[in-house]
């Protein structure tokens, strides 16, 4: 208990302050008292709006009164009070200090939204392409990443859930944002999708089709049945958008006069160009070849990626307005210096191949893969085979010396130009380096693959020509500490693998020659550039260096990825900022485990389903030509396999709702922040949380669709539910004639040794609700007994069974069954009079038992509060409000299972008592709102303004906003008239408070959403202006003209005309309102000196007012005092 | 918005019915309100005129709207038993019954006003009022008050 000579131990008064934590009605109701009663209050809310369970309930019992009805003027009044401050998605750390003088520490989950900001208009919902489990609805119905809780939520903000990143994004070096496009197609917005990958990657159609996709090998549906297809899906989508006519890039915004050079046009440069540009610099690139684009355009052979794509890729980079100089080969770094550049950055690419240093390497005939490939790429070898400006004949039979992906590439190339083609490598057939689908599809097209071979020298055909390659087998190899081959040779295994030309593909390296040794620019062992990894700044100032020439020969999406980094980079360099990128909040990667993926499974989340397969060009098809030999998905295939994608970091950051917010709300960077607040005392008022209906496998739930939760009946009850208040069977939609519910799961078994306490009543009014939405449903409750204790609940009970025909038995079962073609359920029972019956029913309901979630048996131990082997608050036998630790209180389910009432009775006895000891901090730490004078308006002719909102598209989008407004204008008395973007965002509001003073308006008029929730903002805006708050009127045209006559342009625009016409007639005849003060005795009469009377009187005391107990009796008591119980010592203390 | 009735023709499909509706400011405008965050689409010829409570249905204002040239009036109310003010919406209905005998006594049928009771949730019943309404006044044709040829009500148009 509180040592309640608190007040009196010192000369400081406790905090006045307190923190609540929960915002369901127990919370709202605790925070309410406070707040009315002069304490500052913190609500902490660990959902992104307020509300909890009970706003998720169609009725309440007895009264059957609509649950959001009552609970939502609680919700307004919670959210506008002054001295409410409502943290959402926040947790308590921990609470340390003495009661009186806590401080607790806050951590503020990110909400991605600004909440001051957001007006919930919804257009970011609208446009968000990741669905989830709508969790309000209890997963009856899917919702997006951007959501608002409920549509009544407060505040009225939307928010974002993020779990982490993406295992797809996490693994391409370049950070694709893979998930985020996979959605988009889903929904067949592939301009949106294309937007999505070129954020990251200006290459979406090369790395669509030589991209080794890393992606999937990470993807967690592998952990299901096969990773998506994400490459197919990327080039489905360019291969989709180029095929519309292109559009033309419009040039980048010249900001800065600095000047960037750039040597080489591969992916890498290109990237780094477009950065570079966009950023507003002037950039360069030199190119030695006579086309852009590296190696893409001139090591990657045809078959595998179109020119055109290149072309078209690197055209809309050149078009930023990039100045590209082919055939211009750099020879001298500071050359370029000379020219004046700011920056440098060197992206060349391996393009040098690797000759073995074995004897006859030099010989005509052998040739190098670079090489061959960039000949047969800029066609010099079109005509039948035939080599042309220069380049080396190419005999008939051709023999690969390498196992990479590029001695493939020049194998495959080599058999298109009509040659007899092997390979040898020195690795084992299964170790070969080259991606398996690649080897068997040059095999698929004719290559013989020699594996584990060494190469010990070419033979002379006596012309000194190569006829053949003298080889070993190979019995184990292994590189040492220094990179050096050790090889162990099968013996006598010499033997000669015949042929006309020689190709060496080992390896590739950057040709660095242009830069000398006094230039400045270090070099690695290696040969490669020296570079700071994170900045990629070379050992000289102003000279950045990127792609192969830095990591070696590497992937397109890793160029890409060391592009954008050099370009951040070069723009700080150029900024003269520090180089060292800063950090950014970082986010888990999402693995999820296999029980996470099973549960999923369980659920029906998940449904196993292979991969959409790929069609390919037939082998004979394929082999005399560089046609390419993957097809590509189709629209419906390609959403088919989109639609697979499980959503992992559920935020993509497609960043479709920055592009769509119109106030400028969104933040995706945002990142969780931890505060203190002081506070009095603590109140703990978290909630329960449903039992996990799963873990009662013998019952189906997730196997069988038509067993639901009691929670999940309820939003099949509920009008704004997802079914509109159809009772619907999630296996079909067919009304269920047949229900049965099923009581005690996850209570009174033998892992819940206690009474929820409310489930026979909620399942009482579940089937009285049934019955009066269709009243020949019949519904059958399988109880042990029935707990009907309250007031009016046995009435109530009694009235289900006579009035509405609920059959109540009395069993409690044990298994359920599923016939799999109709999805009914077979329930066997023992009935009363023994029989063993079976009956089948259309939908069975759970009525799920209230426990402790874990991360609220979390808060309980953070904050030592104790709790019992349930997670149950534990609280003092005469206190119950007061938990274990002094100061801090626990209200509402937490403490037991308890319904709505008495949730609300203990909210607000844990109220008083804080509000007891806390008197003499009352009203010092709270606010009152200060307006200025109102201006007085009698005898002032009706000077009307009229504000229409667009609600973004809300309005909008449906009628003619600037044509109400324009309207408006020649109705009489109005003086002002205009329509805005969002009539409620803060600029409005303030933007409004000047209009009144400008046009000494002295009515207002908002023509945009409902007066329910928006009337008190704008009176308040009125009141900012010096306007009496009742001169404000507001006409719905949103929720009841726009959202309701979607289709008919004109007539909605007629009735928003009307409605506004009604609005303004009713305003002129507005007089100011004021509210009248009347004096109030603070004193109370008790009639009844029992344990309440006593309490009450107490807690009345204790807050500073008279309590005037009255007891007929001699003595205090009541009829406690007169029993026998173990308690009465304890009352006749307090007497 | 004009209507110029033409004798013989059948209006079944042309005629656009004014309809004024009446609600409380608690469950009827909280039912609209729901509808509309549904996107639940009814016809937009009801005009909606707030009421503190349909208890405040005053006669007159029934008859005023026919008066001014609504073709139909209804009012909506909570639920019986859920009234705000308690008994409310049972004073409006009672006015509303008597309203029809009087609107009756001057040959206007007594199936142009109407009274629906729903909670604050119930936007699919909010919008199936207003459509219910729609559809009756259509298929009764314009208000008997604006039409000064006839002077009294045919039967119905089919």
């Amino acid at each position: 208990m509180v040592d309640r000579s608190l007040r009196s131990n010192g000369d400081s008064a406790p905090v006045g302050a307190v923190l609540v934590v929960g915002g369901g009605i127990a919370g709202m109701q605790a925070a309410l008292d406070l707040a009315e009663q002069g304490f500052k209050v913190y609500l902490v809310e660990a959902q992104s709006a307020i509300g909890g369970k009970m706003a998720q309930l169609d009725k309440t019992f007895p009264t059957n009164d609509c649950a959001m009805c009552t609970i939502s003027p609680k919700l307004v009044e919670t959210g506008r009070h002054l001295n409410i401050e409502v943290l959402t998605e926040t947790e308590v750390l921990s609470v340390t200090g003495e009661p009186g003088d806590f401080t607790a520490r806050l951590r503020r989950a990110p909400r991605y939204i600004d909440p001051d900001k957001c007006v919930g208009c919804g257009d970011c919902a609208t446009v968000c392409p990741v669905l989830v489990p709508d969790t309000f609805n209890e997963g009856l119905v899917p919702r997006h990443a951007a959501y608002k809780l409920y549509p009544q939520a407060v505040p009225n903000a939307y928010a974002i859930e993020k779990r982490g990143i993406a295992p797809c994004r996490d693994a391409c070096p370049a950070g694709q944002r893979a998930q985020g496009y996979i959605a988009l197609i889903r929904e067949g917005r592939y301009a949106d999708a294309m937007r999505v990958i070129k954020m990251d990657n200006p290459f979406p159609g090369i790395c669509g089709r030589i991209c080794n996709h890393r992606c999937e090998n990470e993807c967690n549906r592998g952990q299901v049945d096969e990773p998506i297809n994400i490459r197919a899906l990327k080039r489905f989508v360019t291969d989709k958008v180029y095929a519309d006519p292109r559009e033309p890039v419009a040039p980048a915004v010249r900001k800065y006069d600095q000047r960037v050079a750039i040597i080489g046009a591969g992916p890498c440069g290109l990237t780094a160009a477009q950065d570079l540009v966009m950023a507003g610099y002037g950039v360069t690139v030199f190119e030695a070849m006579p086309v852009a684009g590296g190696m893409l355009r001139l090591g990657v052979p045809e078959y595998r990626l179109p020119t055109d794509i290149i072309e078209h890729e690197v055209q809309d980079i050149v078009d930023l307005g990039v100045e590209l100089r082919l055939n211009c080969q750099v020879d001298n770094l500071d050359d370029v210096f000379a020219e004046g550049f700011d920056a440098v950055l060197i992206a060349v690419g391996a393009h040098e191949g690797v000759r073995l240093p074995i004897p006859g390497a030099d010989m005509d005939g052998v040739l190098i893969n670079t090489r061959f490939l960039r000949d047969v790429r800029l066609n010099r070898y079109a005509h039948g085979g035939q080599p042309a400006e220069g380049a080396p004949p190419l005999g008939a039979r051709v023999l690969v010396l390498g196992g990479g992906n590029v001695a493939i590439d020049v194998a495959r190339t080599a058999v298109r130009l009509g040659r007899q083609v092997q390979l040898a490598c020195l690795e084992s057939r299964d170790q070969m380096p080259a991606h398996a689908w690649e080897v068997e599809a040059a095999e698929a097209e004719g290559v013989v693959i020699h594996a584990g071979r060494t190469f010990e020298r070419i033979l002379d055909d006596g012309t000194g020509h190569a006829a053949g390659v003298v080889c070993q087998r190979v019995a184990s190899f292994r590189f040492d500490e220094m990179g050096r081959l050790h090889v162990e040779k099968v013996p006598d295994s010499e033997h000669v693998l015949e042929c006309d030309t020689v190709i060496f593909s080992v390896g590739q390296r950057a040709g660095l020659a242009f830069i000398p040794d006094d230039a400045g620019v270090g070099l690695t062992d290696r040969r490669l550039i020296a570079v700071n990894p994170n900045t990629l700044a070379a050992t000289r100032s102003g000279v950045f260096a990127a792609g192969d020439s830095v990591s070696g020969t590497a992937f397109v999406i890793e160029a890409v990825a060391s592009g954008h980094t050099a370009a951040r980079s070069i723009i700080r360099y150029l900024q003269g900022e520090h180089l060292e990128p800063p950090r950014k909040p970082e986010l888990p990667v999402v693995h999820m485990s296999r029980q996470e993926i099973d549960e999923r499974i369980a659920r029906g989340e998940i449904k196993p389903q292979p991969r959409v397969p790929m069609p390919e060009l037939p082998v004979a098809q394929r082999i005399d030509n560089f046609a390419e030999v993957e097809g590509g998905y189709d629209d419906a295939s390609a959403q088919a396999e989109a639609s697979r994608c499980l959503a992992c970091g559920i935020c993509s950051e497609c960043m479709s709702c920055t592009f769509a917010c119109g106030v400028d709300a969104i933040d995706h960077d945002m990142g969780a922040r931890t505060e203190e607040v002081r506070v009095g005392a603590v109140i703990l008022a978290p909630g329960y949380a449903a039992y996990h209906a799963e873990m009662s496998e013998a019952y189906g739930y997730g196997r069988y669709p038509n067993v639901v939760t009691s929670l999940q009946f309820e939003r099949l009850l509920s009008a704004s539910g997802p079914t509109s208040g159809h009772v619907k069977r999630p296996s079909d939609g067919s009304a269920p004639r047949r229900i049965a519910f099923l009581q005690c799961v996850g209570s009174r078994d033998q892992t819940h040794d206690y009474c929820s306490a409310v489930c026979c009543m909620y399942a009482a009014k579940e089937a009285v609700m049934a019955k009066e939405h269709a009243r020949e449903t019949e519904v059958s409750i399988f109880m042990m007994d029935m707990r009907a204790f309250s007031k009016g609940y046995d009435q109530y009970y009694k009235r289900a069974e006579r009035d509405y025909g609920v059959r109540y038995i009395r069993s409690r079962i044990s298994e359920v069954r599923e016939d799999p073609t109709t999805h009914d359920l077979i329930l066997r029972y023992q009935a009363e009079d023994l029989a063993l019956c079976e009956e089948r029913f259309n939908l069975v309901v759970l009525s799920v038992g209230m426990e402790i979630a874990e991360g609220v048996r979390d808060l309980g131990r953070r904050l030592g509060v104790e709790l019992d082997a349930y997670g149950f608050c534990h609280t003092a036998r005469f206190d119950p409000l007061e938990t274990s630790r002094p100061g801090i209180y626990a209200v509402g389910p937490f403490r037991e299972p308890k319904d709505i009432p008495e949730s609300i009775i203990e909210a607000t006895g844990a109220a008083a008592s804080v509000a007891g000891w806390l008197a003499p901090a009352r009203g010092l730490l709270t606010q009152e709102p200060v307006f200025p004078p109102e201006r007085d308006v009698r005898g002032e002719e009706p000077r009307v303004g009229v504000f229409v909102c667009h609600c973004g598209a809300n309005i909008g989008g449906f009628l003619d906003v600037p044509g109400v407004a324009e309207y408006a204008l020649t109705l009489p008395g109005v003086v002002h008239a205009e329509s805005n973007l969002y009539t409620c965002s803060q600029d409005s509001i303030k933007h409004i408070s000047e209009q009144i003073e400008a046009h000494r308006l002295n009515r207002v008029v908002i023509a945009s959403c409902t007066p329910t929730t928006h009337l008190p903002l704008f009176q308040d805006c009125a009141r900012a202006a010096g306007l009496n708050p009742y001169l404000v009127d507001m006409a719905n045209i949103r929720n009841q003209c726009s959202w309701v006559h979607s289709h008919d342009w004109e007539a909605a625009t007629q009735k928003a005309r009307d409605l506004v016409r009604m609005a303004v007639a009713r305003a002129r005849r507005l007089q100011p309102q004021y509210q009248v003060e009347v004096p109030v005795e603070p004193s109370a009469l008790i009639i009844g000196g029992g344990p309440a009377g006593m309490t009450a009187a107490l807690a009345l005391a204790e807050q500073g007012f008279a309590a005037h107990l009255v007891e007929r009796e001699p003595r205090l008591g009541g009829t406690c005092a007169t029993c026998t119980l173990p308690t009465t010592g304890a009352i006749r203390r307090r007497c | 918005m004009s209507v110029t009735p033409e004798p013989d023709r059948d209006n079944h499909n042309t005629f656009e019915p004014q309809i004024t509706a009446f609600y409380c400011i608690y469950c009827g405008y909280m039912a609209a309100d729901t509808a509309g965050v549904l996107r639940l689409q009814y016809p937009a010829n009801v005009t909606f005129v707030r009421l503190p409570c349909t208890g405040k249905t005053d006669i007159r204002y029934i008859l005023q709207a026919f008066e001014q040239g609504a073709d139909g009036v209804y009012v909506v109310a909570c639920p019986v038993g859920n009234c705000h003010h308690v008994r409310g919406n049972e004073r409006g209905y009672a006015r509303v019954q008597r309203a029809r005998q009087m609107l009756e006594a001057v040959g206007i049928e007594g199936e142009r006003l109407d009274m629906f009771f729903m909670s604050g949730g119930q936007g699919a019943t909010f919008a199936l009022a207003a459509q219910q309404m729609v559809d009756r006044i259509r298929r009764l044709g314009p208000s008997p008050l604006k039409q000064p040829a006839r002077a009294a009500p045919e039967q119905h148009h089919g």
